[in-house]
């Protein structure tokens, strides 16, 4: 028996107070005068007699409720040995069935070795069986049954996700909090260790779990991959198309490979690298025969080794018109449109097209032509293309009006709607500027605070902002970058001007990367990356998008990936295999997604046997893993010590007699309650 | 009537002539003969002369006509002496309830005072003691002397220890009438001690009485388990316990009790339990008893 608290025994002193109160106090009586002691005989209570208490049954309970109240403190608990006394265990049972486990024959080298312990298992022990991959699926139930951990263990299919070790303890240790029985784990995996999370505290694993590592990886081997894929989502010129393919290699010798470029399965280009020893090596294609529409691409390598699965990588591209915005500004404003159209430009392989126009010639323009409509710093616009402009915005457009040193004379914002309140011209006040302030990172067009470093703002307005989103702040907290929903569309209102008088934006390399996002936004085209993740959360519809609005999901095998009830109200679904996911998103538009492997899994690397050794807590010169005799028991190196959370399996069970003493406590309270209730009825009736 | 023999009513009466007046008028219906014989107007009886009779009083008149030699007795009203011995030990001081000790004796002896002086035309006399006399006030009938009693009684505080020894041989010497000589005493002694330090009075002709006054808390103390007491008189401290007290004291004080009673009825003297929380009658009607008996 033990105490995990045991300084709280020292509460157990308190006993003196009550036989303070019995012995003592009982004792020392105030003196009382009589008449003459002629009669009486010195007769003090004898040592036997004090210690024959009146009310011995009340102080003996008093005591045991002191003691047993330090005791519950000081947590009591009995070790006992597990394999005398507690015949039960639980095993967990876990599979990885990560990409990485795509290699050779792992994953039935490790289904082979599961069932293996599984016919070992004694019968009263439970056995529960989990794949590994990003996250942790629980296949079974813990169960004594023989069939269904057996069935549960034949059923795991190769996954594509990246196996986490850390997510696996966390579910170990929450299991293990769970469960009053010692948990055996049994992990059969390739041990990689790309699995391991950044820091090794998140391994560890609690007292009463012990860890049997089951390698099925065996040697390391060469491995070679097509590591990335920069290509464009959207391209309108299939002649500047640029695409780069990145092929790395893991433990491998320097070799030659073929990298073959495929859209729509169709092979299109194909070209032959020198990869270097366990290196990287970069191929470009530079121009691309693309249909429009979207296309499934492909880049692929020859490389003959273990892990096929990851000589592919996926990715998505887009062929499309080149969308036209409306630039409209004053005719003296020759600035405004001469920077805003050249950082578009600049925007990286941009789709857009710009048309400007000053004010004076908008007579006749239809805004429901243009993808975007910018409203640089007008004084007013036409009546009739006002109203056009309105109703474009209301059935879905976009405009982003830009308040400058013109627009700000009036009293009312266009299109945005409300009163400018103010106008701050910084230039003549003792700052001379303001600096930006804050950024919303979860707005699309704000960008990351850090880019707006160094821009200065000599003029902006001061507007009604409500109703409206903001998404960027000066630091006097004048809102600059707002959004307001306006019908079905959207009105974002930059509350200076394009020009580099109101402020210096337009010199700054940010202003590009501002209007990129901005017009990327206005035209809806908050396109994903070419390629995502498998793992990855790929989001069907946005907050503001109601729940109810259909949404489909197509996965690679073409099946549909969402029920009817999901389809109308999941907002995300997750890319659990490699290859295109067709989607209809609730905004109506249709979308390909290419979801590849996290290339961290190519890396076949396992870990260190000290590393494994100090995961289980035990000595690396033990031979760590079981199975076949791989790096981890055939590497040197002195034993390091075990870490305090990673401990030794234990040989006892810690059960604790917390509830016992507590229980305990009540009850003795009760009785003392009603026995102490009892002696003071009997006072009060004591002539 | 009674209600005004009740100590509790009388605590709240100050003066002790007021107390003593409150006490006779309202146990004494009406004046009645003194019970003592002497030498007055009124006839009693005659009886034959004896030698060593006093030749003054022989009726010479029977003798004239009879030959034969006569006393002639009268029935006296006023020839008593009472003494009244008040124990001022510090014991006397103790009490449980309203009355102490002290304060029940001083009511019962200013009672009979009043009742000799006013309504006996008896003498009477105070003698205060401790271990010794501290005050004395020689019998008499003389103007004021009820007012000397009374002062003498307010006057005796108690204090020190009790002695019978001293008090009793002081007054053998003073004493020279034969008369009713009352003790009021909670008599913690040794009961033949007390006997024969007050025997002698006896033995001159005294009726006397020995009025034992108790707390009733005395006859039976109400104590915790264990308690400490301290003797009034001596200070000394004692540890008791509940069961003692329970038992044995309450056994040896009613020993102590009955061995006085015994002892005063064999040497001729009667003797009276007064406990403070009841009435001063038992004590009047005492008192008047003996003076009825006496010659």
């Amino acid at each position: 028996m033990g105490f995990l608290a045991p300084a709280f025994l020292f509460g157990a002193l308190a006993v003196g107070v009550p036989l303070y109160l019995h012995l003592l106090r009982r004792n020392t009586s105030t003196p009382m005068p009589f008449s003459s002691l002629m009669f009486f005989e010195r007769r003090p209570q004898s040592a036997v007699q004090r210690r024959r208490l009146r009310y011995w049954l009340l102080l003996a309970l008093r005591l045991a409720v002191l003691l047993l109240l330090a005791l519950a403190f000081a947590e009591p608990y009995v070790s006992r040995s597990i394999a005398g006394i507690v015949p039960e265990k639980l095993m967990l049972l876990v599979v990885d069935d990560s990409f990485s486990m795509r290699a050779g024959t792992r994953l039935d080298e490790a289904k082979r070795q599961a069932l293996a312990v599984l016919d070992r298992r004694r019968s009263s022990d439970r056995a529960q069986v989990l794949a590994l991959g990003a996250q942790v699926h629980l296949l079974t139930q813990p169960t004594q049954d023989k069939r269904s951990p057996r069935e549960a263990v034949e059923s795991i299919q190769p996954g594509d996700s990246r196996g986490s070790f850390g997510t696996l303890a966390t579910v170990v240790r929450s299991i293990a909090d769970s469960e009053k029985v010692p948990v055996e784990v049994h992990l059969f995996s390739d041990l990689q260790r790309t699995g391991m999370p950044p820091s090794f505290a998140e391994m560890a694993l609690p007292g009463s779990v012990s860890l049997q590592l089951h390698d099925v990886g065996g040697p390391p081997a060469p491995n070679w991959t097509v590591e990335s894929v920069a290509a464009p989502r959207q391209v309108w010129d299939p002649r500047t198309v640029h695409i780069q393919a990145v092929v790395a290699g893991y433990g491998t010798p320097a070799a030659m490979r073929t990298v073959s470029f495929a859209i729509n399965g169709k092979t299109v280009s194909t070209q032959r690298v020198n990869v270097p020893a366990s290196g990287r090596a970069t191929v470009e294609l530079d121009s691309l025969d693309l249909p429009y529409g979207l296309s499934r691409g492909s880049v692929r390598i020859d490389s003959a080794d273990a892990l096929a699965a990851d000589d592919e990588l996926l990715y998505v591209i887009e062929r499309s018109d080149r969308k036209r915005g409306l630039f409209v500004y004053q005719p003296a404003d020759t600035r405004s449109a001469l920077y805003f159209g050249s950082a578009l430009t600049a925007a990286a392989q941009s789709s857009v097209a710009l048309d400007k126009v000053t004010v004076d010639r908008l007579a006749d323009t239809d805004p429901t032509q243009y993808s975007f409509v910018v409203i640089s710093d007008v004084e007013s616009l036409p009546a009739g293309f006002a109203d056009r402009l309105l109703q474009y915005i209301k059935r879905g457009g976009s405009a982003l009006v830009a308040l400058g040193t013109v627009a700000g004379q009036q009293k009312q914002i266009p299109l945005f709607g409300g009163d400018i309140l103010s106008l701050h011209n910084y230039s003549r006040e003792s700052e001379r500027f303001a600096a930006v302030g804050e950024a919303s990172t979860t707005y699309p067009a704000a960008g990351s605070p850090e880019e707006w470093e160094g821009v200065r703002f000599f003029y902006a307005a001061t507007v009604d902002e409500r109703g409206a989103r903001v998404g960027v702040r000066l630091q006097d907290r004048t809102p600059l970058l707002l959004e307001k929903a306006i019908g079905e569309g959207r009105v974002v209102l930059f509350t200076s001007g394009f020009d580099n008088l109101t402020n210096d934006l337009p010199l700054r390399p940010v202003f590009v990367a501002f209007v990129e996002r901005a017009v990327r936004y206005l035209t809806g085209g908050e396109v994903e990356s070419s390629s995502r993740r498998v793992d990855e959360l790929l989001q069907l519809r946005t907050q503001r998008e109601a729940a109810g609005v259909g949404v489909e999901v197509i996965d690679p095998s073409g099946q549909r990936g969402l029920t009817l009830h999901d389809s109308a109200s999941a907002q995300t679904y997750p890319l659990s295999r490699t290859g295109f996911y067709e989607v209809r998103l609730a905004n109506g538009r249709h979308d390909l997604v290419a979801a590849n492997p996290d290339r961290r899994e190519s890396d076949l690397t396992p870990m260190a046997s000290d590393v494994l050794a100090l995961w289980r807590g035990g000595n690396a010169s033990e031979g760590a893993v079981a199975g076949a005799p791989g790096p981890a028991s055939a590497a040197p190196g002195a034993p390091p010590p075990p870490l305090s959370g990673a401990a030794p399996p234990p040989s006892t069970l810690k059960s604790s007699l917390w509830w016992y003493a507590i229980s305990g406590l009540l009850i003795l309270a009760l009785a003392e309650s009603l026995i102490g209730s009892g002696y003071l009825g009997t006072l009060r009736d004591e002539p | 009537m009674s209600r005004f023999l009740d100590p509790a009513v009388l605590a709240a009466i100050s003066g002790l002539d007021l107390v003593a007046k409150t006490v006779v008028d309202g146990f004494v219906a009406g004046l009645h003969r003194s019970a003592d014989l002497g030498f007055s107007q009124e006839f009693a009886e005659y009886r034959a002369y004896t030698p060593g009779d006093d030749l003054r009083h022989v009726d010479w008149n029977v003798f004239a006509r009879a030959e034969r030699m006569y006393l002639k007795r009268y029935r006296g009203e006023t020839n008593s002496l009472l003494t009244l011995l008040l124990d001022a030990s510090n014991s006397m001081n103790f009490n449980s309830h309203a009355v102490a000790k002290m304060s029940y004796a001083r009511y019962l002896a200013a009672a009979m005072f009043y009742l000799a002086i006013r309504k006996q035309r008896d003498a009477a006399g105070l003698l205060v003691f401790d271990d010794e006399v501290r005050d004395y006030i020689r019998p008499s009938t003389r103007q004021g002397q009820l007012q000397r009693l009374f002062a003498g009684l307010e006057g005796a505080e108690p204090r020190a220890r009790t002695s019978f020894d001293a008090p009793m041989q002081h007054l053998q010497a003073f004493l020279k009438r034969r008369g009713i000589v009352v003790i009021f005493s909670d008599f913690y002694a040794k009961p033949d001690e007390i006997i024969r330090a007050i025997e002698p009075l006896r033995f001159h002709g005294n009726e006397i009485v020995l009025f034992h006054i108790l707390d009733p808390r005395e006859i039976k103390p109400e104590l915790g388990s264990s308690s400490v007491l301290v003797d009034l008189e001596t200070d000394i401290r004692l540890e008791v316990n509940a069961d003692y007290v329970a038992r044995e004291y309450q056994e040896k004080i009613a020993s102590h009790i009955e061995a006085l009673r015994d002892g005063a009825q064999r040497a001729g003297m009667s003797y009276q339990l007064l406990i403070t929380d009841r009435p001063l009658d038992g004590a009047l009607r005492e008192y008047l008893t003996i003076r009825l008996q006496g010659r």
